[in-house]
């Protein structure tokens, strides 16, 4: 069975304004998500004085564990590269900086280790033993930014393979995020960027559902010409304004058997059309998702990771999306995939 | 990310040295959802009404200690600034900042990633002018109406 958890992430905007700690997030996880019983962290942001968080401070972290019987799934790390500014970091340093989050992994009870992509082999075999010693499995995330699933299935993911292969290591693996599956547009990032062209919050949501249509009835490339056509102003910038990898699900089995966590990245929830009470992120096709995890055999995590909330800081406090209650729906969403016996099998 | 919140709204005031006026500071936020080492924030794109001020004249102030240069945070290799914390960000101005309110241009450049990158070595000499690149999750200046604070 496919057992839920929650990244912290998901409540990165209540601990920015300080409304929710992280106790308080973890007694949300416990009483409110029915079931969900798994924690992932960004080590920097729940970790007080990281990396050098007070004993007291782990000591207090397990005993909340224990006190909500909440499981310490996957700490999420960081490699940044410039740290030393003078220098790129060296493979070493790196290695180093990967140790000393394992032994905080390892103090704080945790599982999984997810490192950033980007991770040079070097810096992950130094630590293969520790992680042995310690029993956490390190992986690699493919996330809709840079090690996309279609690009991970070419040469990164014989890559990734080889290397398990030849360290014969059981302490190295891959997460998938959902991101990598998003196969429709996002509305709360389309309306964003909208109001940052100008336009007033209620032209961009009707421009934002505009386009959400059109690409309905008529696919993505033809979408695209219809942006550049009627809506120059967002046409251009960094990111194409259809910012999605919509990879093959079916690709999934391929790395499954090296598959160690998954991201539910999400970024809107709302109501299904035409049945009240129940929740979907329209951009992300959770449920073949699940048909597909489920007949593959994976028993293992999927953290909500709720990303929209970036999306709406731009209107002021009032404008503000509540992060609580769109991860309530989310895993709501997930618990009825999980459940549904009448969706095992994939088509 | 954080547009609205990046500056504290309350915070534009003088900077007042001996009873004289020497510039002008404000409080800041990261624009990211995790900490970061503090010598990965290279500099803040910071203009008022139309006038912009580089990181020549901007000292950094946090985690408890006097306000440092941006040659001096950038030593500050295994000094964390957490999520959570707030910095003032001091601008030097001789005279400082009218009475009244202010147009504010906002942007921090910070050099945090995700791996190795292609334009790593290229960044440890001649990392981008902020205002250029975003920092953090931040990928345009920001603008803030704020009134200078007695």
């Amino acid at each position: 069975m496919i057992k839920r958890s929650v990244s912290l992430y998901s409540y990165q905007q209540n601990e920015f304004f300080g409304w929710m700690d992280w106790k308080a997030q973890l007694r949300e996880i416990a009483l409110n998500l029915d079931g969900a019983d798994g924690v992932e962290i960004i080590n920097e942001t729940t970790i007080p004085n990281y990396p050098c968080p007070p004993e007291a401070w782990i000591y207090e972290w397990r005993s909340e564990l224990a006190r909500w019987g909440l499981q310490a799934v996957t700490m999420d790390t960081f490699l940044d590269t410039l740290q030393f500014r003078d220098h790129v970091m060296t493979y070493r340093e790196a290695g180093e900086r990967i140790r000393y989050d394992l032994e905080l992994a390892h103090k704080m009870g945790f599982r999984n280790m997810r490192l950033c992509h980007h991770t040079p082999y070097q810096a992950v075999e130094m630590n293969l033993d520790l992680a042995a010693k310690y029993d956490i499995i390190m992986t690699n995330e493919c996330d809709v930014r840079s090690l996309d699933l279609g690009h991970m299935m070419g040469d990164s993911i014989e890559s990734e393979i080889a290397f398990i292969e030849r360290t014969k290591t059981k302490h190295y693996g891959l997460q998938i995020d959902m991101s990598q599956f998003q196969n429709k547009p996002c509305c709360i990032q389309l309306r964003y960027r909208f109001r940052t062209a100008g336009f007033s919050p209620e032209r961009a949501a009707e421009a934002a559902e505009d386009i959400f249509q059109t690409f309905e009835k008529i696919g993505r490339e033809a979408t695209n010409e219809y942006i550049k056509e009627k809506y120059p102003e967002i046409a251009g910038g960094p990111f194409p304004a259809l910012h999605m990898h919509a990879n093959p699900i079916g690709r999934m089995y391929e790395i499954i058997p090296y598959l160690v966590h998954m991201h539910g990245k999400f970024y809107e929830m709302t109501e299904v059309p035409g049945k009240p009470g129940l929740y979907e992120d329209r951009a992300l096709p959770y449920e073949e998702v699940f048909k597909h995890l489920k007949k593959s055999g994976y028993n293992g995590y999927i953290s909500s990771e709720f990303e929209g909330q970036r999306s709406q800081q731009d209107m002021g406090l009032e404008g503000l999306i509540d992060e609580v209650d769109q991860v309530r729906k989310h895993q709501q969403m997930m618990k009825r995939f999980i459940e549904d016996k009448h969706n095992n099998t994939p088509f | 990310m954080y547009d609205s919140f990046m500056i504290q709204a309350d915070s534009l005031k003088n900077d007042v040295v001996n009873g004289e006026t020497v510039g002008f500071q404000f409080i800041v936020r990261l624009a990211n959802y995790r900490g970061i080492y503090l010598s990965l924030a290279s500099g803040f794109y910071v203009s008022v009404d139309g006038v912009e001020y580089g990181e020549d004249v901007q000292t950094l102030e946090i985690n408890g200690k006097a306000p440092r240069t941006m040659a001096e945070i950038a030593r500050a290799g295994f000094e964390h600034w957490d999520l959570q914390t707030k910095a003032i960000l001091h601008i030097r101005k001789p005279g400082g900042l009218e009475k009244g309110r202010h147009d504010i241009g906002y942007m921090p450049a910070t050099l945090d990633g995700y791996g190795y990158n292609a334009h790593d070595e290229e960044w440890v000499t001649n990392p981008p002018k902020p205002g250029t690149r975003g920092g953090g999750k931040t990928h345009h200046i920001c603008m803030f109406d704020l009134e200078l604070q007695e």
